[in-house]
């Protein structure tokens, strides 16, 4: 680790300088009008506008995620620490890559718009980071972070430009697409005997509260996820208030199934921190549209059971049968919601409340996020396994001390 | 003894919720739409920046707020999120049906669910007072009587009273408090001691959650004073008078609990409760107060009145009345707004001397009515409630398991020293 990690870091640093010199300016006035989509040249102007929405995806990404995951007891250092270290990587490489993607090879404006659409990249990493979270070195994640978005940019690409498909939330290419590509490299990653458990896998009171902090930021904010990329501002309406909706929805489902399934009516804190956010990734896909009101409680009130369902019978399943063991249980935060997204939209365009695309190009647009995601993790799951290597043997998972300084443990303060 | 258990609530509780989501569903359905007037863009962001803010001081804010019991952390964050969640969808419901006629469908726009959100928050602040000795079923039925109640109070304030949307808003913390104090004391009289004094406690750590909930609340509360206001000059004036309040009310909390205290300490509980009262004292005048030193004095005043509560009333309220206030939204919320309610006739007697005299004792009936119809209707409503919810229906834990998280979480593998 002493060596192997600082060098990697470093030379990945050095290069992101090298690339940013050579293929990254300034959006200013005269270069702005270059830009595809962009017709006056007052973009610079609403590019300012947005800067307070790149910020609440800001918040969403460093606060948010990194604190859902300090359940861990002896994990917290690693999820916040890490989670800093992959989405500011992430980011740089996010600018890059996208607008390699975009732009075809050409010098790469940047304005505010980039910056969102960087962040949204790396909240792909950050989720598949949920899956393997304690099984994984950093060395390991650095380098899953530039396969996973280089993967990302190219379904993102193929899904927006090629079938034109209608996802301004990103259920299918963030959410669902994060998590079935975390899946497949903790599949690939697994190690004998996770399914009967692990003795430092499990929480604290006070962690689980630090989660819960995690949870508040992302719950606030998800109507600014939604609607940072909304074009105009009747689609950024929409946006806020259908995601607000069926946040508010979720919330009473996932109440209500977690007392349903709970030991005598008793609420599951796991459910809480995580299925209350299902809605908002499922509105996703089909936020801009005018699904109604109604609309979007149905799919949020939809969301919040499917999660606290996975929760309580899929993610053990996965775990027994196909050896996949999910950490955060992020197949249930953000995958299956993220297909409920992806098929939602398509219901949607068959009710005739959007023409923004066709039935099979949605679907084919879910396909292909799946796809890909799971080919990309089986393939940086063998690389990370086989050639990178370095991942920290199975008694010293999910434990910060291999790679952080602990201060010694004391008796905790009960009193 | 009760048994050791707590009842289950699992063939109630997730009934009731869906079947609310369920009514919500069909409610929504029927009597609800877009707004399709034409988007402003730069309007659409100002609005949402502030419903932002005020969303922020409701899910968090308020959450860690309340999260000062050692045993009753989970609950408080998640209980809250609940009720905000449940309260938003009702809020915007009775808002729009009773702003509009019956027959018009409901307009959700951004400053609906701003005013939803805002009218949510009184169930928020009465839940401070009743946590820990009601399950969630319970708290479910309180939320629903409590946001009809405070819509309505503001509705007839508006149509019959002639306030603005402001000042009828910024009563919400005497409403809310005495609701909640009225709630409690009926659900529970006096809870036994020892439960008092092994579970009513704050730690080291639950402490500083609650200072992560009370600074978010302090740093969002000029957003909060403004929310309503829809003159520039105005929320200028009521952003600037907040501030200043707070940081005056935030040094006299953190010195006078010091000067309080025999060896000159600073308590923790005090901190939570003090700093916050400036901005609820200054609330119903902050638009209208032309100098700073004014809404400083006022915060000052909050100060003192809210740790002088927390010091005297305390005992007295627990003991004398039984009535437990579980957080002390009596010295946070109740006291200082009943101090900003009086500070507000006074300055409208004032101005309006200044003006006609023909008005005075007029417009002093009026706002005097005012205040004491939020008292009043929050004591009433919250009797009501109180005695609805101490029916044996809710399947309530027994008082040997309240303050206690285990009554309605499950602890898949019980941490060590919990």
């Amino acid at each position: 680790m002493r060596f192997i990690f600082p060098t990697i870091a470093v030379l990945l640093e050095a290069s992101m300088i090298v690339l940013f010199g050579f293929f990254v300016k300034y959006e200013t006035e005269q270069n702005a009008i270059q830009q595809p989509n962009s017709t006056n040249s007052t973009k610079v102007d609403r590019s300012l506008e947005l800067y307070p929405l790149f910020q609440d995806v800001h918040v969403m990404i460093f606060v948010g995620f990194g604190f859902l995951m300090t359940f861990l007891k002896k994990y917290g250092f690693s999820s916040v620490g890490i989670n800093l270290l992959i989405a500011a990587l992430g980011l740089q490489w996010g600018t890059f890559v996208q607008g390699m993607v975009h732009r075809h090879g050409q010098t790469i404006y940047i304005g505010i718009k980039n910056m969102i659409n960087a962040d949204f990249s790396t909240a792909t990493v950050l989720i598949s980071f949920g899956a393997v979270l304690g099984k994984i070195s950093p060395t390991q994640m650095l380098i899953m972070t530039i396969i996973e978005i280089t993967v990302f940019a190219g379904n993102e690409y193929v899904v927006g430009e090629i079938f034109q498909a209608s996802d301004i939330g990103a259920s299918m290419t963030i959410h669902a697409f994060g998590a079935y590509f975390g899946l497949a490299v903790a599949g690939v990653l697994y190690r004998t005997g996770l399914r009967k458990g692990h003795e430092k896998e499990e929480s604290e009171y006070h962690s689980d509260l630090f989660a819960m902090i995690g949870t508040l930021f992302l719950w606030m904010f998800w109507p600014s996820f939604n609607s940072a990329i909304a074009e105009t501002a009747e689609e950024q309406y929409l946006a806020i208030i259908n995601t607000y909706l069926s946040l508010v929805a979720c919330v009473l489902t996932a109440y209500a199934m977690s007392s349903l399934v709970g030991h005598r009516g008793k609420l599951d804190m796991v459910h809480i921190q995580n299925a209350t956010l299902a809605g908002g990734v499922a509105v996703g896909t089909c936020a801009d549209m005018k699904i109604h009101p109604y609309g979007s409680l149905i799919i949020g009130s939809i969301a919040g059971m499917v999660s606290v369902l996975g929760f309580r019978f899929l993610t053990p399943c996965l775990t027994a049968k196909l050896r996949i063991h999910d950490t955060c249980g992020v197949h249930n935060l953000h995958g299956l919601p993220g297909v409920v997204g992806g098929l939602s939209s398509i219901v949607a365009i068959l009710l005739g409340v959007s023409t923004a695309s066709s039935m099979t190009m949605q679907a084919a647009a879910l396909g292909s996020s799946i796809g890909s995601a799971i080919a990309g993790g089986l393939i940086t799951g063998l690389i990370l396994r086989f050639i990178v290597r370095g991942q920290p043997s199975k008694d010293n998972f999910f434990d910060d001390s291999v790679y952080w300084e602990v201060p010694k443990e004391k008796e905790l303060d009960n009193v | 003894m009760g048994s050791k258990y707590p009842p289950s609530v699992r063939g109630c509780l997730p009934l009731w919720t869906i079947a609310l989501e369920l009514a919500f569903l069909v409610i929504f359905f029927f009597f609800t739409s877009y707004d399709t007037s034409s988007q402003d863009p730069k309007e659409l962001m100002g609005i949402y920046r502030v419903l932002q803010d005020v969303t922020i001081m409701a899910a968090l804010g308020f959450g860690f707020l309340n999260s000062s019991l050692r045993r009753y952390g989970w609950s408080s964050v998640a209980f809250n999120l609940f009720l905000l969640a449940l309260g938003v969808q009702w809020a915007v419901l009775v808002d729009g049906f009773l702003e509009w006629s019956f027959y018009k469908k409901v307009i959700i726009k951004l400053s609906s669910i701003k005013l939803a959100t805002m009218s949510a928050m009184s169930v928020l602040i009465s839940v401070g007072a009743v946590l820990g000795k009601a399950n969630l079923l319970q708290l479910t039925v309180m939320a629903l009587v409590e946001v009809t109640a405070f819509v309505t109070v503001r509705m007839v304030d508006r149509k019959y009273l002639g306030t603005d949307n402001h000042t009828s808003m910024m009563y919400i913390h005497v409403f809310a408090t005495y609701f909640g104090l009225m709630v409690t004391w009926c659900l529970s009289r006096s809870p036994p001691v020892a439960v008092l004094v092994e579970k009513h406690q704050t730690t080291k750590n639950s402490s500083l959650f609650t200072m992560l909930g009370t600074l978010f609340l302090w740093i969002f509360w000029p957003s909060f004073n403004s929310a309503l206001l829809d003159i520039p000059k105005e929320r200028k004036t009521a952003v600037f008078n907040t501030y200043y309040a707070l940081a005056v009310s935030a040094v006299t909390a953190i010195s006078v609990s010091a000067l309080s205290h025999p060896r000159g300490k600073i308590n923790m509980t005090h901190i939570h409760n003090a700093v916050l009262a400036g901005g609820v004292a200054v609330g119903a005048s902050c638009h209208v107060i032309g100098t700073p030193w004014l809404a400083m004095v006022l915060g000052f005043m909050a100060g003192l009145i809210s740790i002088g509560g927390a010091l005297c009333l305390r005992a007295y309220f627990n003991h004398m009345l039984g009535i437990h206030d579980t957080c002390g939204v009596h010295y946070t919320f109740g006291l200082p707004g009943l101090l900003g309610g009086i500070v507000y006739i006074l300055l409208m007697f004032y101005e309006v001397t200044w003006t006609k005299n023909s008005m005075v004792f007029f417009q002093l009936l009026i706002d005097t009515g005012v205040l004491s119809l939020a008292m009043a209707s929050g004591l009433i409503a919250g009797t009501l409630t109180g005695l609805v919810l101490s029916l044996k229906i809710w399947k309530a834990a027994h008082v040997t398991k309240y303050f206690d998280d285990q009554a309605s979480w499950e602890f898949p593998h019980l941490a060590v020293g919990f």
